[in-house]
């Protein structure tokens, strides 16, 4: 490790000012396979003709073993300073020959790999002496481009190991406390007065109708709770890990900072009653003279202004309703506790927190049904969603465990429960909320259980049970007598005269109206995002998907973090979840917010972009196109901005290259001259009777792509020359005239698909520069086909090839051009 | 039944055809909830008809049967399935569609022939009889004006609608 400590320190390493290149070839013939196409002798005679070539050597691989121990003396003894190898496989090998170069105190930036198996000998395979040209011209590139490499630094950047786990609910309870037990400081911000969120509401999960707020206990103290139990929030322990902080009362309103280095604002609102004093003795409440609905059990009962949401809650301390309390007008509890715990006169904090990662785990809520007139939720009292039917199956709710009507708090003997409802519906919310339907078949399992005469029923557009053991627990619904009535219905009506709701359905198996009365109607409300999800996002810098959810990175390959470093999600953030897959997110954000901080910093190469200030126009056109945010206007003088580019942030897509109208920004790893001589030398040998085409490639789909078309040994003719760069967003329209005015008949840009670049907007950015490329051809009198962008996946070798004949094909038929 | 022809068009292609017609757009949508038909006051009336099974049919690339049977002119237009419908199916609007095709290819109830016989003879789809002109009277109302007949002929051709209708001359 070359990295020293401290902030943002560049470490120069062993690098001096660079003398004359001095450029080592290494020649791998993998293991004599190659060597029965391409002619080595003719390639080392060739190399040892090159201006700058100190010196050839041909072996059997270079990437370990002997081979790489040949490339470290070389670099020691025979004071080589660039290094380029052809290898197989680069993407690889690289990885083993920049570590052995810089151990031998070289900077790891000044090699070159290339591919002349399967970018060359393979795909050429019938025409060797072709193939022996084209690789000459390869490696005339790769010399010509090592010339010109610089050393690149690194630098670091700081990782405070402290995380910021928003949403006190199931996911973001089970992330603090893993984050907490591997010894991260964790702040865990919940908005209301106590945690637990959605799933302490709910009392049960399915599919095994288990108290769904049990949690793993910590494992950071070892003697006094065991590893293998698993225990309610209140008493699993959780809270007294002594580097876990749990904020109640409280949200985000700021951050500022850099990933690994945020400063995060909470505002906390007073409780009024001290946490470290309150003893939960409950005398409070018998003098309290305001009673309110509680909201928290459905409004079936009501709760004084000094509360707590039910027993055995955590914090295990009052609060109070400040829109309720009476406050010193009435200040009765305050004489009445023993502890002096009351205390009216807290005011609202504004606490700043310095976190290196922040996980959003703010969860999702019941959609508000009474937009769904026909429904007439909010006006018939019988009407209940799931999660109030939820709080009335709690023993400790306000029903004790009983179903009533809460018009007039009867036994509810006959349910009904309409699926779907403002979910799966274009008018509301599109999508399937994907928990409602195992919620109603644990709420009907439940009610049949206790009460085996109550009549139920379940209308559905279709029941969706696609989780492990979920069909087994449809088929007990089924078993223990709940009925299922095929159908969404139309309207639910009210018969005062009885007071009995009557839901209007149409059977369809049977094709029948039916008209179902019922003393209770449960409507599986839609799952939405949580209230303030926009805008927490907005403050923190992240993206909501279609729906409303905070977006991912990657569904598949990064499912808990987001395009801004260092911030990921779990839970029911980015969907809705049931509790065991809300468990699974929060563990998997847990592990990713720690590697990313476990190293108390962060090391990085600069293989970034940097912005000559002199010719920055502060045209805006960067900053907005960058797909990681790493560009602001930063003022420089009156009126006057510059872009600056943040080392931290940057990928080093070169996006933002492609995108500058005045050509200020470059990146430092593969510099206008660089790509200039590569493309002067892949065109300066043809070899062949074909005339030449460049393929101007990304780094990842396009070259993988090519690369899968040589290993599958596909064929396709060897005037094709490859010029890989980061991303094809690097590309600039002068750099397509620059590859015709160096001799190029023909040009294929090769890329990711538009949809799965990765980075972002790259394709897409380039495609419509190619359509602009194409009408610019013509004013200069070129065929426009003669370019091509063409978005191609690893598995699309086959395409590739096809791409590179019929390219060649074509610019063989639209003839020689000739330039003014 | 066993012996009748098959169906010619296939699914994909009724469905297609539907959808290329004003007011058919939406149809694919349907997702068979069942809300538009415990939402229609016909289906609530009779069995012949039921907006449901229609829109299923025409899906299933039954176009014979949706097109020939009478039941896509039972509808009574008045949009209560198409209110509540939660795929934003138009499905008042799609049975039009499913009209105006079955009347491009003749397939017209005798009422509605009828219906278009009286407006193109007589400028009225019910016709004037003794009968009606004396309850007019009765009732203190005028008696009925000419309809300008010559006026609506040249308006009904110029939009094609003498064509549309006795496409295959049938007046049954
Ligand atoms: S190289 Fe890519 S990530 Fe870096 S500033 Fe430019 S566009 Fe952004
Ligand atoms: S695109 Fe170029 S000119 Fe425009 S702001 Fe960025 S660096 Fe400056
Ligand atoms: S209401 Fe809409 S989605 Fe449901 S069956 Fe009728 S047309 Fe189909
Ligand atoms: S518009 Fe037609 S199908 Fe729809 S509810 Fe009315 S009568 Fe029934």
């Amino acid at each position: 490790m070359t990295a020293k400590k401290g902030l943002s320190k560049r470490s120069k390493g062993k690098v001096k000012k660079m003398e004359e290149a001095k450029v080592g070839v290494f020649l791998s013939d993998c293991g004599g396979q190659i060597a029965k196409i391409l002619d080595f002798e003719a390639l080392t005679g060739f190399l040892k003709t090159v201006n700058g070539v100190a010196l050839v050597a041909r072996g059997s691989e270079f990437w370990r073993g002997q081979g790489l121990q040949a490339i470290v003396d070389a670099v020691k003894e025979k004071k080589i300073n660039r290094v380029v190898v052809a290898e197989n496989i680069p993407k690889i090998s690289e990885i083993a020959i920049t570590k052995a170069v810089e151990e031998a105190e070289l900077n790891p930036h000044l090699v070159e790999v290339l591919d002349i198996k399967d970018h060359c000998a393979w795909p050429h395979k019938d025409t060797p002496k072709e193939a022996t040209e084209k690789a000459k011209a390869m490696l005339l590139a790769a010399v010509e481009k090592a010339k010109l490499l610089e050393p690149i630094e690194k630098t670091e950047f700081p990782a405070v190991k402290s995380v910021l786990v928003i949403g006190g609910g199931i996911a973001g309870i089970q992330a603090a406390e893993d984050l907490a037990d591997m010894g991260f400081q964790v702040y865990l911000v919940e908005k209301e007065p106590f945690l637990g969120g959605l799933a302490a509401k709910a009392v049960r999960f399915f599919p095994t109708d288990d108290c769904a707020i049990c949690i793993q206990s910590p494992t950071s103290d070892l003697k006094t709770v065991t590893q293998t139990s698993r225990k309610c929030v209140y008493r699993s322990g959780f809270s007294e890990i002594p580097n876990l902080n749990v904020l109640t009362n409280s949200k985000i309103v700021k951050v500022e900072g850099a990933p690994g280095n945020f400063k995060v604002t909470v505002e906390r609102k007073p409780r009024y009653v001290n946490e470290k004093k309150c003893v939960a003795c409950d005398l409070c409440t018998s003098v309290c003279p305001v009673e309110v609905p509680d909201e928290y059990n459905a409004k079936l009962k009501t709760r004084k202004a000094i509360y707590v949401n039910k027993p055995l809650v955590y914090p295990p301390v009052y609060a109070i309703d400040a829109k309720a309390c009476k406050f010193h007008e009435c200040a009765k509890c305050v004489e009445v506790c023993p502890t002096k715990a009351i205390e009216l006169d807290q005011k609202t904090e504004h606490l700043t927190l310095n976190v290196g990662s922040v996980i959003v785990a703010t969860g999702f809520r019941e959609y508000d049904p009474s937009v769904i007139k026909e429904y007439h939720y909010g006006e018939y009292p019988d009407i209940v969603t799931h999660l109030e039917l939820a709080r009335m199956l709690d023993a400790f709710g306000p029903t004790n465990g009983t179903v009533v009507r809460p018009s007039d708090g009867k036994p509810a003997k006959r349910i009904v429960f309409v699926q779907c409802v403002g979910s799966r519906d274009r008018r509301w919310n599109p999508y399937c909320s994907s928990i409602c339907c195992m919620i109603s078949l644990k709420h009907a399992t439940l009610i049949k259980s206790a009460f085996p005469d109550t009549d139920v029923t379940i209308c559905y557009i279709d029941i969706r049970t696609t989780g492990r053991e979920h069909e087994y627990y449809y088929e007990r619904a089924r078993e223990i007598g709940v009925k299922f009535v095929k159908g969404r219905p139309a309207e639910i009506v009210h018969d005062p005269a009885t007071n009995t709701l009557v839901v209007e359905v149409e059977d369809e198996l049977l094709r029948r109206l039916l008209e179902l009365e019922a003393d209770l109607v449960v409507l599986a409300t839609a799952m939405v995002s949580s209230e303030n999800a926009r805008e927490l996002a907005e403050i923190l810098g992240i993206e909501l998907d279609q729906d409303g959810f905070f977006k991912e990175y990657n569904a598949k390959l990064r499912p808990t973090e987001t395009k801004r470093r260092g911030i990921f999600l779990c839970g029911g953030a980015t969907f809705p979840k049931d509790a065991p897959t809300a468990s699974l997110h929060a563990h998997s954000a847990a592990v990713k917010a720690a590697k990313f901080l476990m190293n108390g910093k962060i090391v990085k190469d600069l293989k970034v972009a940097v912005v000559n200030e002199d010719y920055c126009g502060d045209c805006e056109f960067c900053p907005v196109t960058c797909p990681y945010g790493a560009i602001t206007l930063e003022p420089k003088g009156e009126g006057h901005f510059v872009a600056r580019v943040s080392e931290l942030l940057c990928e080093g897509c070169g996006v933002c290259v492609g995108t500058c109208p005045v050509g200020a920004i470059e990146l430092r790893h593969l510099k206008p001259s660089q790509i200039s001589a590569q493309m002067k030398a892949l065109l300066s040998i043809n070899g062949t009777s074909k005339p030449l085409v460049l393929a101007i490639s990304c780094s990842e789909c396009g070259n993988a792509a090519i690369d899968s078309s040589g290993m599958a040994m596909m064929s396709y003719p060897a005037n094709v020359r490859v010029l890989r760069v980061p991303c094809t967003g690097i590309v600039q329209v002068q750099h397509i005239l620059e590859a015709f005015k160096a001799g190029a008949q023909g040009v294929m840009v090769v890329g990711c698909k538009p949809d799965g670049c990765h980075y972002e907007v790259g394709s897409q950015k380039t495609h419509k520069k190619v359509e602009l490329a194409k009408t610019l051809l013509k004013a200069y009198g070129i065929e426009p086909e003669r370019l091509e962008m063409f978005n191609l996946v690893y598995i699309e070798g086959d395409k590739f090839a096809e791409a590179a004949k019929m390219m060649t094909e074509r610019v063989e038929k639209l003839g020689s051009l000739q330039l003014a | 039944m066993a012996e009748e022809k098959p169906e010619k068009p296939s699914t994909v292609d009724f469905a297609r055809e539907i959808t290329s017609k004003l007011g058919g757009e939406t149809i694919t949508y349907c997702y068979q909830c069942g809300t538009c038909a415990s939402s229609c006051p016909v289906a609530k009336t009779t069995d012949r008809y039921n907006p449901r099974q229609i829109l299923r049919l025409a899906l299933l690339g039954q176009r014979g049967e949706v097109l020939t049977e009478d039941a896509i002119w039972l509808c009574a237009s008045c949009y209560n399935c198409q209110e509540r419908c939660p795929q934003k199916v138009e499905i008042a609007d799609v049975i039009y569609a499913l009209r105006n095709i079955a009347i491009s290819e003749g397939n017209i109830p005798a009422i509605y022939t009828e219906f278009a016989t009286g407006l193109m003879s007589e400028g009225r789809i019910v016709p004037i009889s003794k009968f009606l002109e004396k309850k007019r009277a009765d009732y203190g109302l005028p008696p009925l004006k000419p309809t300008g007949i010559e006026a609506l002929k040249k308006i009904l051709s110029a939009t094609g609608f003498d064509k549309i209708m006795f496409k295959k001359g049938e007046s049954q």
